[in-house]
């Protein structure tokens, strides 16, 4: 895979899970096992047309699966590529746990040296 | 809370005054985190920060001050483009907040941005994420050491 085709998939994650809504909805499809655009959206302060386009946008990003479910789409977690993006931010997190604690460090030795 | 977001609180032994400078200023700065640091630390300051050696293959990246209050507030965005003015959706925006508390100081830092960068951004953090180097770690130990080094003699 490409470096470019990766950034493009990642960009879409990013996004994908960075609304609020969209969040939800995974939690109710994590919740329940499955659900269709009707069948969220009973959990939800938004329209079923609107459940749908969320839906497909964490279809493109590889979030959720959907297989035919007579004249609606039954939706999944696809829960490695979830446990990828939360990975990804988790390490963006570490970085500045590292960075806090060398802060840490430094400030209280400076602390400690005007003291003495 | 947005998953474009960062949020982390630490406890520090030190006055605010002491967090604040350390958390700030550029001589600092590049202790904690890049190999230089160039700017003001005063609002508005246009600078940059560099990783690696900045005239071999080493990384340029820009820094603006946003808001420099001591000892309560210091942000900055950075990762914009260079020549570019940094605003919302071409940076990342780090907000370091600073309470006093017991003797000492409670450390707020807030990223935020990632939504509105997309994940290269989040890759651009993760690559400088093991900027850890053993002055990094033994300096500040070697300051309270010397120090007792000092009495003795």
């Amino acid at each position: 895979m490409s470096t470019a085709a990766a950034e493009t998939v990642d960009d879409d994650l990013w996004s994908a899970i960075g609304d609020p809504t969209r969040r939800r909805m995974l939690d109710l499809l994590l919740i329940e096992g499955a659900g269709t655009a009707t069948t969220l959206s009973r959990h939800l302060p938004v329209t079923r047309q609107a459940v749908a386009k969320h839906l497909g946008v964490l279809d493109r990003a590889g979030l959720v699966r959907a297989t035919p479910a007579g004249r609606e789409k039954r939706y999944r977690v696809e829960e490695a590529q979830l446990t990828r993006a939360v990975a990804q931010l988790a390490s963006v997190g570490s970085a500045w746990d590292a960075r806090l604690q060398r802060i840490k460090r430094i400030a209280e030795a400076i602390q400690r040296a005007q003291q003495d | 809370m947005e998953l474009g977001t960062i949020e982390r609180e630490i406890y520090i032994e030190a006055s605010p005054e002491i967090v604040f400078a350390v958390v700030s200023s550029p001589d600092h700065l590049r202790r904690w985190w890049p190999d230089d640091a160039r700017y003001e630390p005063a609002p508005g300051s246009a600078g940059e920060i560099v990783f690696g050696d900045r005239d071999a293959d080493g990384t340029v990246v820009s820094f603006t001050v946003v808001d420099a209050r001591p000892p309560r507030t210091f942000s900055f965005r950075w990762t914009h483009p260079a020549g570019e003015v940094a605003v919302e959706g071409n940076s990342l925006l780090v907000t370091f907040d600073l309470t006093p508390s017991g003797g000492g100081t409670l450390l707020k830092m807030t990223e935020t941005g990632f939504r509105e960068m997309g994940w290269e951004a989040a890759l651009l953090e993760q690559q400088y994420r093991e900027h850890v180097t053993g002055w990094d770690f033994y300096l500040p130990r070697l300051a309270p050491y010397v120090a007792t080094l000092q009495v003795r003699s």
